[in-house]
């Protein structure tokens, strides 16, 4: 597989997450400047047009698009929903208590998943924004007594189970329908805490995702790590079978350092990408069958978030100072 | 017992309370002594202690005392109203900010070294280091001011159990004698225990033996070599008999619950202890804030830590009639960039920055100093490290302008150029 960067644009914000409605050209983006901002990709020159609105306080750091809906969540712990003509906010819910680190809608686009630093999953009427179920299981605090935090979520394609994964390294995957925890995973080189030289942790699982079949979980963040000052531990995948219990692949780049932001199956086939970075970015392709990393490529700053564009067979990520497109070829 | 004895006892008692009045009203030959000015200024200066706590690494300012909300430099944390009107600190500091009562706040710190070895000897002895001259830095300064040469207990005691940017400080010119206990590895000191294959009546034996042979001698050679010797004994036994200082496990569990599970709770815990006990200087060290990468994260570890203990240790300090006559000094080397980089962190920055005192002569619920902002630069009131160290030496009754002889040399006590900063001072 070829990857080829297209276009590469700057802006001063962070980003955070990116969405798009389907077939659309436009591209949301969740920014550090507490804002959403649209991205015409198709035109020529694409200039970004932030929501004039502004109800989040602190970082947007996810985005999902409905037809003529957006959803985002911040930071600031409440949830957005915004009619993308007006571009003005239909509703806001003080969702959590402390910072929201990813939504995902369920493969049927009518629930919304919440993970949050105050260890709560929690799912949300699409429609209606009330609240469905909360899912607590994860330890609030660290193994060292400081705040713990839950990370990411995903969906199975079936929608039948929710997976959170948290700061030291605890993969839980809960039953939807009725809020029981179905299978308890553990990532734990991806949480280090360092009780010598600098006495504080880094790391952390950062994504999830099934795969297409349902039967694979993929966790990604960044293995050990030796002076905790700097994301230096190497880029790092863990492919369960999670109904199993069973670790199959331990997947590190020895070509790229820090943080697996992002993982996201093709939806037909049996490799899956994830993105992240240090001060620098990477996208890795990885085979889950037999756990070959068969793409590695750089990237000018740290990625967030990608989306991939089956259609017009293309790539989108957002994160530090840059929203870049990016087609591939197998 | 001599009358000498006696007399040096009640004197010493005397310095380690903090009811000096009730003393002095029962002793009519201590209010004699007192009507000497200079010696009632001792006993002013002597009750006085230090607590440096010390943000290895560079705590970023923008992260606790100096917040920049909304601003593109200013992080994704909220600022939080405090128990002063007017003042906000970040909200990763919520216990600071209903304590601020006895806490002054200087965003105006401007010390242009940012690389951890220069910046960490600039913000500890106050000055930019020069050849040929060895500055003691302020713990080995507070404790040759306010340390009494027979104190029983350590003058000044510092605790760095992490590894990363450990450095030891020192007495410079100023001689070992006020140099640190320095606690490396556990809470209590090492070789303070007496051996066992030594009882402890064999112990006093030898001790009473070697002081009269120490006493004949002096008789006949008296010098203050002799004295500097027979006091270092003195010394030694007296560290000897404080070790319980260093043993957590005599407070309430109710207290150590106070401070919290962390080893940063226990070791200040123990430095109330200490300076409970008459210790001048107590320096404990909290590793290591030196974000480059997830400065987020990192912050919400570490401020958790400095939150909850730091509140305790001021409750503490201020429920034992203490925290009036101990001055509580957050510091680090340096501050934080206000950019953030690509990791999410924030790297050294020392143009821009914070740090806090608290308690003895500090005028609580204050603020000097102002940044632009975006944090990037100060706008108001910029100080350097000498303006800080000259205001803590006025806090704790230190003459700021005295001077050191080093040889044919004098060192001023405090860098030139640099006075208290009043708006600070109670």
């Amino acid at each position: 597989m070829k990857i080829t960067r297209e276009k590469n644009l700057s802006t001063p914000d962070i980003l955070f997450s990116v969405a798009r409605e389907t077939g659309a050209s436009l591209i949301y983006a969740g920014s550090s400047d507490a804002g959403v901002q649209a991205w015409d990709l198709d035109a020529e020159k694409p200039v970004r047009q932030d929501f004039a609105e502004k109800r989040h306080t602190s970082y947007v750091t996810g985005v999902f698009a409905r037809p003529g809906q957006l959803i985002s969540g911040a930071y600031d712990g409440t949830l957005c929903w915004w009619d993308l003509n007006a571009k003005t906010v239909q509703r806001s819910i003080s969702a959590h208590s402390k910072w929201i680190r990813r939504i995902a809608l369920s493969p049927d686009r009518s629930l919304v998943a919440s993970v949050a630093d105050d260890m709560v999953g929690k799912l949300w009427n699409a429609e209606t924004g009330e609240l469905v179920r909360t899912f607590e299981g994860h330890a609030q605090q660290t193994p060292h007594h400081y705040p713990s935090m839950l990370y990411a979520t995903a969906w199975s394609p079936d929608g039948q189970y929710l997976a959170t994964v948290d700061k030291t390294g605890i993969i839980l995957v809960w039953q939807v329908a009725t809020g029981e925890l179905a299978r308890k995973l553990e990532a734990p080189v991806m949480y280090t805490w360092d009780p010598r030289a600098r006495r504080h942790s880094i790391g952390g699982i950062r994504s999830v995702c099934f795969s297409p079949d349902g039967k694979l979980l993929v966790v990604g963040g960044m293995g050990k790590v030796g002076n905790i000052d700097h994301l230096e531990g190497h880029a790092r995948v863990e492919i369960f079978d999670w109904q199993q219990e069973t670790r199959l692949h331990e997947i590190e780049s020895t070509k790229f350092k820090g943080l697996v932001e992002k993982i996201e199956f093709h939806p037909h086939d049996n490799w899956c990408l994830a993105v992240g970075g240090d001060h620098k970015g990477f996208l890795m392709g990885i085979n889950t069958a037999t756990g070959e990393l068969f793409l590695e490529e750089g990237h000018d700053t740290h990625i967030h978030d990608f989306l991939l564009d089956h259609e017009r067979q293309q790539l989108i990520t957002g994160g530090h100072n840059r929203l870049s497109t990016w087609s591939w070829s197998s | 017992m001599n009358h000498g004895f006696e007399k040096r006892m009640s004197r010493r008692a005397l310095l380690q309370s903090t009811a000096t009045a009730g003393i002095l009203a029962s002793d009519m030959t201590l209010l004699d002594v007192l009507q000497q000015r200079l010696l009632a200024e001792e006993v002013r200066q002597q009750s006085k202690r230090v607590i440096l706590l010390w943000l290895a690494g560079g705590a970023s300012q923008l992260e606790t005392w100096d917040p920049k909300p909304g601003r593109p430099t200013g992080g994704p944390f909220r600022a939080i109203s405090t128990s002063v009107p007017g003042i906000h600190i970040s909200e990763l500091l919520p216990r600071m900010a209903q304590r601020l009562g006895d806490t002054a706040i200087i965003r105006s710190l401007n010390t242009k070294v940012a690389d951890h070895g220069t910046g960490a000897t600039i913000m500890t002895t106050g000055r930019v280091p020069e050849p040929g001259i060895d500055f003691p830095d302020l713990g080995a300064t507070v404790a040759h001011e306010l340390g009494r040469v027979d104190s029983k207990v350590p003058h000044y005691v510092s605790m760095y159990t992490a590894t990363e940017g450990r450095r030891k400080g020192g007495p410079g010119f100023l001689g070992s004698r006020v140099g640190p206990m320095f606690l490396t590895d556990s809470l209590m000191p090492a070789n303070l225990q007496r051996p066992e294959i030594i009882t402890e009546i064999d112990h006093q034996d030898r001790a009473q033996l070697r002081g009269f042979l120490a006493a004949e001698f002096a008789k006949r050679h008296a010098s203050p070599a002799v004295n500097s010797h027979n006091s270092a004994y003195d010394r030694v036994r007296g560290l000897m008999s404080s070790e319980s200082l260093f043993d957590v496990s005599r407070e309430p569990q109710a207290l150590r619950d106070k401070y919290g599970p962390t080893q940063f709770g226990e070791q200040c815990l123990v430095a109330r202890r200490l300076v409970e006990a008459g210790v001048p200087f107590v320096k404990v060290a909290r590793a290591w804030w030196d974000s480059h990468g997830q400065n987020f994260e990192t912050h919400q570890e570490l401020c958790a830590d400095l939150d909850h203990v730091m509140s305790a240790l001021l409750d503490d300090l201020a429920e034992r009639g203490l925290l009036e006559q101990t001055l509580v000094v957050t510091l680090s080397e340096f501050g934080r960039t206000p950019q953030i980089n690509g990791s999410l962190g924030r790297d050294h920055f020392a143009s821009a920055w914070s740090c806090t005192l608290s308690g003895c002569g500090i005028r609580g619920g204050s603020v000097y100093g102002k940044t632009d902002e975006d944090g990037r630069k100060v706008i108001e009131d910029e100080i350097w490290a000498g303006h800080l160290f000259a205001t803590i030496f006025r806090a704790i009754g230190i003459d700021w302008k005295k001077e050191y002889m080093y040889g044919a040399r004098p060192v001023p006590i405090t860098d030139f150029h640099c006075a208290p900063i009043d708006e600070v001072l109670a």
